[in-house]
């Protein structure tokens, strides 16, 4: 089995993926949020 | 249905058996039958994750909510990309690294064998009983749609998933989803833009999007907090959150998928792309339902989408009334229309008080034709009291049926039943593994991999025949369907906070979190029983009981000892 903290292959490193998962969701968030204040 | 959609529907099905034998041929050890010889890269393990949390149900049930309800639903996901890296932080290197087949055998390394017996247990318990409804659900709606026999549709459906998981094992549920998965989401691509471009002549897409604000379809985001609110924003992140944790730290059926993968590396690869991908693709399906609802501002909807009880009632001694409320339906949709047109003209010339009268007399339109659909779901009611009254999983098929071109017909039931055999394959997998594992291997210790193999194929068998039976019989007790699904609801949280003392509490000992557990479980149900509060909170409360309970024996525990 490989070493557990290998890094991953994309972004350098585990936290800026965690990172770009955690954005990526507030960004969804927003969006739904503008879909919902444009709807009224 | 016409011949070629026939032809497309069997050819896959066809496609989709023979893919999954052959990709998986000469499985010899149970470590390639349950795990796929852990060789699975990081898109395959994605796929096959997404493919097993979206059953058939999913595909008919989400349009069809987006359809009725808007994009609320949506939020529900909210908390998965956060249980996502939080499992890929705590979860997925421990697996790893104690290299087990099941999430219940590193609760005997951690804990003790009756701990790892109790949530072998209950996720044997709860996910047998939930893999027939996995069969029985789109069976319903399938065999009424196509005119089929609910029994055979649900014999079908599962024989189709046994035979390459049966015969292949993980990796073949593997390879399948994949497909599968592809497949699904080209043909909801393919019916999106075909939706798009049947809308009327003049209406843009912005045009679809505003009449389906005025109907109240881009509700996407509640940030009021209501415990007793299924769907908003609180419930989705911290509610969803810890349902997600549960799900896909603690169920064998999603913990099967990832311990696939070749490395630590491939695995949380694999579900953080599901992080990335799952909330945008059920905003997509929800979307698809309200393009459904958009499409049909200009060209009325049935009064009820399920097309077997319209029958009853048309035949029935309640003809002629409900033949009226078809008419004041129908009515009702043309008068709507006018006003979805008159509502777009005025808002392109920006006239306003011309805008403000007719979203008003849109918005009395839309009133009259929930009214005569309340009328009409009284009068099956009334006519039957033990009809299905909800219409929404039969929303999206009821329209492919009679708005989609031939071929995209048969393809979209392909889909549906690709759906199913994705979530009960990987149900079937990892039922077998936990039969096998944790319940069979501690009876019977040692053995050679061909003998392990062959009992594996049996208990996938048993589990199929026990699937399909208990579809039959769910088909006969309406009601045992909404409690087996809160059955599952009330279990998570409990099982969750066993894993995560596990986890975090390192000074916990077996009795502590066995007897934290019992007391947990027992709180949720008098939640249950006594309270309003919403399922997805049971996940939190009985997870936070479980801990905090488990820290407070250890510690008395302890002082006793002292």
């Amino acid at each position: 089995m490989k070493p557990v903290e290998e890094p991953p292959p994309f972004l350098g490193s585990w936290s800026a993926l965690y990172a770009v998962v955690v954005i990526e969701l507030l960004l969804v968030i927003v969006l739904c949020g503008w879909l919902s204040r444009w709807g009224r | 249905m016409s011949p070629i959609d026939w032809a497309v529907l069997f050819t896959a099905l066809a496609c989709f058996v023979a893919y999954g034998v052959w990709r998986s041929r000469g499985e010899s050890h149970l470590h390639d039958f349950l795990l796929a010889g852990r060789k699975m890269r990081w898109g395959t393990v994605a796929f096959s994750v997404m493919a097993t949390q979206a059953s058939a149900v999913t595909f008919l049930s989400t349009p069809g909510q987006g359809y009725v309800d808007g994009l609320r639903f949506v939020q529900f996901y909210f908390g998965l990309p956060l249980a996502m890296v939080i499992l890929c932080i705590t979860a997925i290197p421990i697996y790893h690294r104690l290299g087990v087949f099941t999430a219940y055998e590193y609760l005997e390394r951690r804990f003790d064998g009756k701990t790892r017996s109790l949530a072998a247990g209950l996720f044997l318990i709860q996910r047998g009983l939930a893999a027939g409804i996995t069969l029985y659900a789109p069976a319903l709606v399938l065999s009424v749609i196509l005119g089929w026999d609910i029994g055979w549709t649900c014999v079908l459906l599962g024989g189709l998933a046994v035979v390459y998981t049966t015969t292949g094992g993980s990796k073949a549920v593997s390879h399948t989803h994949v497909l599968q998965f592809a497949i699904i989401m080209t043909t909801m691509v393919a019916a999106f833009v075909l939706i798009l471009m049947s809308l009327p002549a003049g209406i843009s897409p912005g045009d679809a999007a505003y009449v389906a604000a005025q109907g109240g379809k881009l509700n996407a985001l509640q940030a009021r907090f209501d415990p007793n609110d299924r769907y908003n924003l609180w419930s989705g992140l911290i509610g969803g959150f810890f349902l997600q944790l549960s799900y896909f730290g603690t169920d064998q059926s999603q913990v099967g998928r990832y311990l696939t993968g070749q490395s630590v590396t491939q695995s949380r690869l694999g579900l953080l792309f599901n992080g990335l991908a799952k909330v945008p693709m059920q905003l997509f399906i929800l979307s698809l339902g309200v393009l459904v609802f958009v499409f049909h501002l200009f060209v009325a909807p049935p009064v009820f989408f399920n097309p077997a009880v319209r029958e009853t009632l048309a035949s029935g001694p309640a003809a002629a009334e409900y033949q009226a409320l078809e008419l004041r339906h129908r009515l009702a949709a043309d008068a709507r229309a006018n006003e979805a047109r008159a509502m777009i003209a005025a808002r392109r010339s920006v006239d306003a008080p011309g805008l403000a009268s007719a979203e008003t007399r849109f918005v009395e339109a839309q009133q009259e034709l929930a009214k005569t659909r309340t009328e009409t779901v009284a009068l099956i009611r009334a006519q039957d009291p033990g009809a299905q009254t909800s219409d929404t999983n039969y929303v999206f098929l009821s329209f492919v049926l009679a708005h989609l071109p031939v071929g995209l017909i048969g393809l979209v039931f392909a889909a549906v039943f690709a759906a199913s055999m994705n979530s009960s394959s990987a149900e079937l997998n990892a039922l077998t593994s936990t039969t096998v594992v944790d319940v069979y291997k501690r009876i019977v210790p040692g053995g050679d991999g061909r003998r392990d193999v062959w009992v594996s194929r049996v208990a996938t068998l048993a589990w199929a025949a026990f699937a399909v039976g208990f579809a039959e019989f769910a088909s006969r007790l309406g009601s045992l369907i909404e409690a087996v699904n809160i059955v599952g609801s009330l279990f998570y949280g409990t099982i969750l906070g066993i894993f995560l003392t596990a986890f975090y509490l390192p000074r916990v000992g077996g009795t502590a979190v066995f007897v934290a557990a019992m007391v947990a479980e027992v709180a949720v149900i008098a939640c249950f029983k006594l309270t309003a509060i919403s399922f997805l909170w049971y996940n939190l409360i009985g997870c936070a009981l479980v801990m905090v309970i488990a820290l407070l024996i250890s510690a008395l525990m302890v002082r006793k000892r002292a």
